[in-house]
């Protein structure tokens, strides 16, 4: 079972997700049309890619934007949130022993501790978010089950790497439940709104190149975002 | 009864249907039969099919439903946070089911889909400015009122200038010869006071190519005057278009594309064949969104750009201020607290921001800025087309406490708006709440300000 | 004398008494008359809303509205319409100011008639305007026919006049009020008034003058009317000249009503005044304000050669 999840599920999983993101960026960037979005793309690409990245730059930075710096609580929760999200998989020292194994390279690790720290940030920042859903009249409004749903996805493999490690004494059925757990988002980002892992980046670009080449980026000295 | 008489599919392009709109009271019989009027669910799902793509979809879609567009939208401010009116609820529940029911949706639907992007979003984009994904809904509203109005769903004052652009090719019913017209009067009318002025219709290869607002030469000719006159002392090679002189264009307020096409085709066919330098328009904030940054896309252009440099009026006065063309006689400049409505259509939608700014070094002694201001600056309330549309009075007014708030908290006495809507909003906003304030285009300001050169000034026997 | 004859009229009783000149007057010269009347001042911005002239209410330019305005005006002059019936009524919207010139402009009026709408009626509409100043000043400073505005009922309606006051300022326009005021003069028969003020308020302020130097001035200033005006009354001669001292408006009402005058002429020549000082009103409107008579304003040549 555990080679069979680590395996060829793992494979296939890998496979969804990436050719998956890729499908996605590429839809997305035919999708686009210079006339219907009002936005010369190609004519005035150079201003254009200077306003995308600005526009995705600001935005990476904690308080980057006048957005993140009007709600700073949450912005540190959201930074806490996706950064743990990114970062303790790409870089546990366990995921790239695996990595070694199966295909024969790795990268970077972080310590234990710090991963372990970031998971638990993961987990109480997914809690504060899950709170802040229900607290809050402007979001409740616009919350859905299939928001709690993807939530639930995206924190259910820190949950259960979690579990595995340090509390649970079945270690072996927690781990196959964890990496079946990660394998589900990796499969589900391509598919649901956890895309906005690569659609962030285009829709920010496509909105910077507008603000880059239509409103003003080619006047101005830039959007101040 | 699926089409009505007045209310139906069909765009208004004859005098005839046109004046029986006209004739209708304030859009009574129009809203009648608007609730009677059939949905063509085929052709408005191959419409979305066809033009529903990547940047829609992709906002419905990854809308993280976090909420932090809600402050940035002045109607969930002005409406003591009502989470209805958190922008992305607001697009979720029109263009967002309108999308998920394939176009299958009813009469009443389609009501609530229009009252919701006239009456609770004036297209001000600026949550799209607060949004992590930059999901804008000002652009989608305008899509989803395209929508609507290909269905016939769309304000009756909205029909109206929608039919007078596919008509006249201006926003009010002025013809040409009016237009020259009026040109004529207002030389006459003021020569006395400015020794040669002159306004030049149709001169080829002039350094300036004037263009403006229908309602200027309908109903506000000195606004053409006080143009001329701050032209003739900058002593600028100028002239104005004897046809395609209308800047504007409500039938993008309405979503009507195929007349924003017509209508800016005409601006440029202007550009083109008299071949000035650069083209100023007035001071309309939508005029310029209209002509300069969202036409060339009408018009299909690849460049994105107007035939011609187009400035702003508030760009042109920047540079004879700059340039020493005009002269500020300093005993002149306004010494009262003084704020500037940075209008969205020029400022976050086009970049002028820095602008305003060395216009008012030049003129104030007491400049105030709003909080928050340039890109970020709220909407006046009126912007959209909402100012002109009976149905929705109510909710704008409601909408206008947020810039009510803003003006006060300024301390400022006048407020200088280069911007027909926001000078209209900034009036009746004065009207309803009594702040106590006065406001101003910048032409009369100028002409009180600035020096007339010796040899411009009228000879006294 | 008049073969066109716009009547500008709120219709209003402030307009009352300008009606029955105008039709009056009319009937008299057996003139077209337009009884013009401009209703709701429209935004700025797209719109069919204006703000109604009268009430302050804010309405829809629509049909109904329109007949009704239209109606009403029939309805309040309807004795008049029977007695002369070259009049039409025009009602629209605009901004009074503008629509009544350029109304006048495109008829080729040869005189306008209205009333003395009062700054406080103008009041109501003033943000409206977006220009500072009222509606007779703007349109007494800009039309190229004579004005003649009637604040107060009057005895005589046009014609039957004895006593004519002519203001001068010596400006150029001044002249073609003189022409004006000469050719009315002649053709009733009465006695006119070259009178001029000589302004000791605002010109020489700060500075006091000696009475001598005042007595020079005045001196100056009837010789002054004798080498300009009096040359070109060609033998007409019953003329008075009067020169006094003071601030210009006070003292022409005061002279016009020690001498029973029945019209006050005179010329509205001020520049373009900047929007504070238009607030404070033209010489012309502070007269009117206060004259018993009525005041006919002119400017300009255009209308009076063929009088
Ligand atoms: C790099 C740019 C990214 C941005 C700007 C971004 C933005 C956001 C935002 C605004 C939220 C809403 C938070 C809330 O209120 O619930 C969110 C939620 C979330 N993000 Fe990201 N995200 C990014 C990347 C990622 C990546 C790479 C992942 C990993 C798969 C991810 C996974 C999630 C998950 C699971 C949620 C919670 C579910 C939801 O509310 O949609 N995000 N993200
Ligand atoms: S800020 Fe953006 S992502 Fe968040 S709810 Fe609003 S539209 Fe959606
Ligand atoms: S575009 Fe402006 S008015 Fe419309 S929802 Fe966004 S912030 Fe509100
Ligand atoms: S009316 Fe003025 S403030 Fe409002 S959207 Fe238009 S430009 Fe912006």
């Amino acid at each position: 079972m555990y080679q069979f999840v680590t395996g060829p599920l793992l494979w296939l999983s890998f496979a969804i997700f990436f050719i998956g993101c890729i499908v996605r960026i590429i839809c997305y960037i035919r999708g686009l049309d210079w006339q219907a979005d009002r936005v010369a793309y190609t004519t005035h690409f150079s201003y254009g890619i200077k306003g995308a990245i600005r526009s995705i730059a600001f935005w990476l930075f904690p308080f980057g934007t006048r957005s993140w710096r009007n709600n700073p609580v949450f912005t540190v929760v959201f930074f806490v949130f996706h950064i743990g999200l990114l970062v303790t998989p790409v870089f546990l020292l366990a995921h790239n022993i695996i990595l070694k194994e199966r295909w024969g390279f790795s990268l970077w690790t972080i310590p234990e501790s710090v991963a372990d720290v970031l998971a638990v940030g993961v987990i109480i920042a997914a809690v504060f978010l899950i709170l802040r859903r229900i607290a809050l009249s402007e979001v409740r409004i616009l919350t859905t089950t299939y928001d709690f749903l993807v939530l639930a996805i995206a924190v259910a493999p820190f949950v259960t790497g979690f579990i595995a490690h340090h509390i649970a004494s079945d270690y072996k059925f927690w781990v196959i439940v964890h990496v079946i757990c990660g394998e589900i988002m990796l499969i589900a980002i391509p598919f649901t709104k956890l895309s906005h892992f690569v659609l962030f980046f285009m829709s920010r670009a496509q909105l910077g190149m507008d603000y880059g080449i239509k409103r003003g980026g080619m006047k101005g000295k830039g959007f101040a975002w | 009864m699926p089409e009505g008489i007045l209310c139906n599919k069909k765009t208004i392009d004859t005098k005839e249907q046109l004046d029986a709109i006209l004739a209708d009271a304030s859009g009574n019989q129009y809203y009648e039969e608007m609730n009677h009027l059939d949905i063509d669910k085929v052709a408005l799902w191959t419409t979305i099919r066809k033009t529903f793509k990547s940047r829609f979809k992709t906002w419905l879609e990854i809308c993280a439903h976090c909420g932090l567009c809600a402050e940035s939208c002045y109607y969930y401010l002005a409406n003591n946070r009502d989470p209805k009116q958190v922008p992305s609820y607001k697009i979720k529940t029109t263009l967002g089911e309108l999308i998920r029911r394939k176009g299958d949706v009813s009469n009443a639907f389609m009501q609530m889909c229009m009252d919701t992007a006239f009456a609770k979003c004036s297209c001000c984009t600026r949550c799209g400015v607060y949004c992590p994904f930059g999901i804008d809904m000002g652009i989608m509203f305008s899509y989803l009122r395209g929508l609507l109005f290909s269905q016939g769903f769309t304000p009756w004052e909205m029909k109206i200038g929608s039919g007078m652009h596919r008509i006249y090719r201006a926003q009010m019913d002025v013809t040409t010869e009016d237009w020259v017209e009026t040109c004529e009067w207002m030389e006459e009318e003021w020569e006395d006071d400015y020794p040669g002025l002159k306004i030049p219709i149709d001169k080829e290869n002039a350094d300036i190519m004037y263009t403006l607002n229908a309602r200027e030469p309908k109903h506000y000719p000195q606004d053409i005057a006080e143009a001329a006159v701050l032209f003739h002392l900058a002593g600028e090679n100028w002239t104005a278009p004897s046809e395609g002189w209308e800047a504007t264009s409500l039938t993008m307020f309405a979503g009507d594309w195929p007349a924003c096409k017509m209508q800016v085709e005409n601006v440029y066919a202007a550009m083109k064949r008299l071949k000035p330098k650069r083209v100023v328009g007035t001071e309309c904030g939508h005029a310029y969104r209209a002509t300069v940054i969202e036409g060339p896309y009408w018009a299909g252009i690849k460049t994105g750009q107007p035939p011609v440099e187009n400035l702003h009026y508030v760009e042109w006065v920047a540079e004879v201020l700059r340039t020493g063309k005009l002269k500020i006689d300093p005993a002149k400049k306004i010494k009262e607290p003084v704020t500037f409505q940075d209008s969205c259509n020029y400022v976050r939608n086009a970049g002028l921001a820095d602008i305003p700014r060395e216009i008012m070094s030049y003129i104030a002694e007491d400049f105030r800025e709003m909080k928050p201001n340039r890109e970020h600056n709220f909407c006046c309330g009126g912007g959209g087309g909402l100012n002109g549309i009976g149905r929705y009075r109510e909710e704008r007014n409601i909408g206008f406490k947020v810039k009510r708030d803003q003006i006060l908290a300024t301390g400022a006495k006048l407020v200088v708006s280069p911007c027909h809507n926001c000078w209209d909003a900034i009036r009746d906003m004065e009207e309803i709440y009594h702040m106590g304030i006065k406001w101003t285009f910048l032409k009369p300001l100028l002409i009180d300000m600035v020096e007339v050169p010796e040899h411009l000034k009228p000879k006294e026997e | 004398m008049f073969k066109k004859i716009l009547f500008a009229t709120t219709a209003s009783p402030s307009c009352d008494h300008a009606a029955r000149v105008a039709f009056d007057t009319a009937k008299r010269y057996d003139s077209e008359l337009t009884a013009f009347h401009v209703f709701g001042i429209p935004t700025r911005g797209f719109s069919q809303f204006a703000r109604d002239v009268r009430t302050g209410e804010t309405v829809t330019l629509d049909d109904d509205y329109l007949g009704w305005v239209k109606e009403e005006m029939k309805n309040t002059y309807a004795r008049q319409l029977e007695l002369h019936q070259k009049c039409t009524i025009e009602a629209i919207p605009g901004v009074p100011h503008t629509e009544i010139l350029r109304a006048a402009r495109k008829k080729d009026v040869d005189l306008i008639i209205m009333g003395s709408t009062t700054r406080e009626e103008d009041e109501g509409t003033y943000t409206y305007r977006s220009t500072t100043g009222s509606t007779l000043q703007a349109v007494t400073k800009s039309a190229r026919c004579p004005v003649l505005i009637i604040g107060r009922p009057v005895a005589s309606a046009w014609g039957g006049f004895s006593n004519i006051v002519f203001g001068t300022d010596f400006s150029r326009a001044a002249d073609s009020a003189f022409l004006f005021a000469y050719k009315v003069a002649k053709t009733f028969g009465c006695t006119l008034h070259l009178f001029h003020a000589y302004d000791i308020s605002s010109v020489h302020s700060g500075k006091i003058m000696e009475q001598d130097e005042i007595e020079d001035n005045m001196m100056e200033a009837r010789e002054k009317i004798r080498k300009m005006y009096v040359p070109r009354l060609k033998g007409f001669d019953d003329y008075e000249i009067d020169i006094w001292e003071g601030i210009p408006y006070v003292e022409i009402v005061k002279f016009a009503r020690e001498n029973y005058a029945d019209l006050i002429v005179m010329a509205h020549h001020t520049r373009k005044p900047s929007s504070e000082k238009a607030l404070l009103g033209s010489t012309v409107e502070q007269v009117v304000l206060r004259a018993t008579c009525p005041v006919a304003s002119v400017n300009r040549p255009d209308k009076i050669k063929d009088l």
